[in-house]
């Protein structure tokens, strides 16, 4: 019980990370990637190489995960230059698509579908992390490392470029901003910190295969960022909190009957996904944000 | 003569493709929303043939009506319940697909629970190939779907151009406003769009049900040809979309000649990137780079 609490809450912290980073892009400068599992798989692809045939130690393993993505992700840049709005929605796609194939196919980096299996524990300075209560440490520490440096980004000048980009290129090229630069620099960290939580995720679950990087996980990591509130440090966590415990409390109701249970949970899930984009399309964060109004008022 | 048969089996598929993608394309260019639970549309639609012709052993003309009848309730019911309320708020593009992803993956599991998660096929003896030439194997599904597309582009390019009807359709596409000072309403003219973009996805599902069969989670691949393809085409052309439709039929099947079936996606994908990065405009479409 403690262990599949556990369990859920490492996950939240690895969706956690995704969306916190998707935001940055997302909520910060309009790029709208579904694309963002791509990264998210790149990066638990080198972290378990690394841990399977280099080094098991964190830190390592970690950092050439987070260069490996930061070199892709010119991947997604390149078409951020060129287009923007359903154009560049429908490019990410495209790059979402091929890269399932690619690591479907590419038997000797991804072990094909089959995956790769028996990733052994990661290490810190030697010690070995291993069990759910020490990952979920560490869990939690990767997601408030990351929101610190992201919410760190957003207001240095980094940030305010790429709001002023958001919402207005052209005033932002008036103003003599490098919009090229910014765009390759901001998709860049986004998806080299996007590899951390790959490399979090390839150590919890000590296995990794095509079907968590799929099309459907970057939508969903999209759905956290838009039903949690885009633009906001505490939107992203919550719309991950949302997403990710979603499942779980569902396994909880009870009498549902046994052989649709799956079917069923998904179904509740794209409802809510319907019922509160109808009447709470802001996210998540407007019900606090409101709430901090009447409280002046 | 592989690649003959590659390319003509191409010609069916890119057929059916250039019909869902019109309607996803008309649908899009004309009232701005992003309808990504069009491959539900599609999945509802194929489904209720099935189950009338295949089930309940119905004539397939009543079979088609009701798959017709399907689309047009699940189409304009989404349009009603669930994009206009959100339009009402100033809602981003992506709330709408949010909300989209979420139609379809309720329509995926209910379909699941009803008909199972497998594959479905209504048997017709219209699926049955005969040898053409030797080595050619050819269903007369290939002239049915020929057919069908060429009778539906030709009826919808009457109706947009020749219609009051369809030429307000078109205004909707420039101008909300002025379509509204003209004394029309954009809102029941969005619903026509919708219901018109559904029923261009029924002729497509019945085809795909008698042939390769449906899943009910056929309709993210759906959905995600009848965006490469309209925006290969360009956003707004219904022309462009359905060029595109049959170039990526065609250039999904005869790829078959030199990599394997697992490569398809990719390879429609491939041309969407190039397309996206070297002319994102598309065949027919203004110029849009920023």
């Amino acid at each position: 019980m403690t262990a599949y609490l556990l369990t859920v809450f490492v996950f939240i912290c690895v969706n956690g990370v995704l969306a916190v980073t998707l935001n940055f892009i997302l909520g910060y400068a309009g790029i709208f990637s579904l694309a963002h599992a791509v990264f998210f798989g790149i990066g638990a692809y080198v972290a378990a190489n690394m841990a399977l045939y280099v080094t098991t130690d964190l830190f390592v393993s970690s950092l050439a995960a987070v260069a490996v993505c930061m070199v892709f992700s010119v991947l997604l840049a390149l078409p951020a230059l060129r287009v923007r709005g359903e154009y560049f929605v429908a490019a990410s796609l495209g790059l979402q698509i091929i890269a399932v194939t690619i690591f479907s196919e590419w038997h000797w980096a991804t072990g094909g579908l089959g995956g790769l299996v028996g990733i052994p524990s990661p290490t810190i300075f030697g010690f070995k992390i291993s069990g759910p209560l020490p990952m979920a440490i560490l869990g939690l520490s990767c997601l408030v490392l990351v929101t610190g440096i992201i919410a760190i980004l957003v207001r240095t000048s980094l940030g305010r470029n790429l709001m002023a980009i958001r919402d207005s290129e052209s005033a932002a090229l008036a103003f003599g901003k490098r919009i090229a630069a910014i765009k390759v620099l901001s998709v860049a960290i986004s998806a080299g910190l996007a590899a951390i939580a790959g490399s979090l995720y390839a150590y919890y679950v000590r296995f990794v295969n095509v079907e968590s990087f799929m099309l459907d996980t970057s939508i969903l990591l999209m759905a956290m960022v838009i039903i949690g509130g885009t633009g906001s440090m505490i939107g992203p966590i919550l719309g991950a909190f949302m997403i990710t415990s979603l499942p779980a409390l569902l396994s909880y109701v009870p009498n549902l009957p046994a052989q649709h249970i799956g079917s069923i949970q998904q179904i509740i899930y794209g409802l809510a996904m319907m019922l509160l984009m109808v009447f709470q399309p802001s996210g998540l964060i407007a019900f606090f944000k409101k709430r901090e109004k009447s409280d002046v008022a | 003569m592989l690649l003959l048969q590659l390319t003509l089996n191409g010609v069916q598929t890119g057929m059916l493709y250039a019909l869902i993608a019109a309607g996803f394309s008309l649908i899009f260019g004309m009232t701005k929303i992003f309808h990504a639970a069009h491959g539900a549309t599609f999945v509802i639609a194929s489904y209720a043939f099935y189950h009338l012709y295949e089930l309940s052993g119905l004539h397939w003309t009543i079979a088609t009506i009701g798959a017709g009848v399907a689309a047009v309730i699940f189409g304009a019911g989404l349009y009603l319940l669930l994009y206009r309320p959100i339009q009402r708020s100033e809602a981003s593009f992506f709330t709408v697909f949010i909300a989209a992803f979420g139609a379809v993956v309720v329509v995926q599991n209910v379909v699941s629970i009803i008909y199972g998660r497998g594959f479905v096929v209504a048997q017709t003896t219209l699926s049955s190939a005969s040898e053409i030439l030797p080595g050619l194997y050819l269903s007369p599904l290939v002239w049915i779907s020929v057919l069908v597309a060429v009778l539906f582009f030709a009826a919808i390019s009457l109706f947009l151009n020749k219609t009051n009807m369809g030429i307000s359709i078109r205004a909707l596409a420039d101008n909300p406003e002025l379509v509204r000072t003209f004394g029309m309403n954009p809102n029941r003219l969005s619903l026509y769009v919708f219901i018109i973009g559904s029923i261009l996805a029924v002729p497509a599902g019945i085809i795909t049900t008698i042939s390769v069969g449906v899943s009910p989670a056929v309709g993210h691949h759906v959905v995600m040809i009848s965006l490469a393809a309209t925006i290969v085409g360009g956003i707004g052309s219904l022309t462009g979309a359905a060029i595109a439709g049959v170039i990526l039929g065609v250039a999904e099947n005869v790829a078959l000649y030199w990599v394997g079936s697992q490569w398809t996606e990719a390879v429609t994908f491939a041309i969407l990137l190039l397309f996206i990065i070297l002319r994102p405009s598309g065949i027919f479409g203004r110029a849009i780079t920023n």
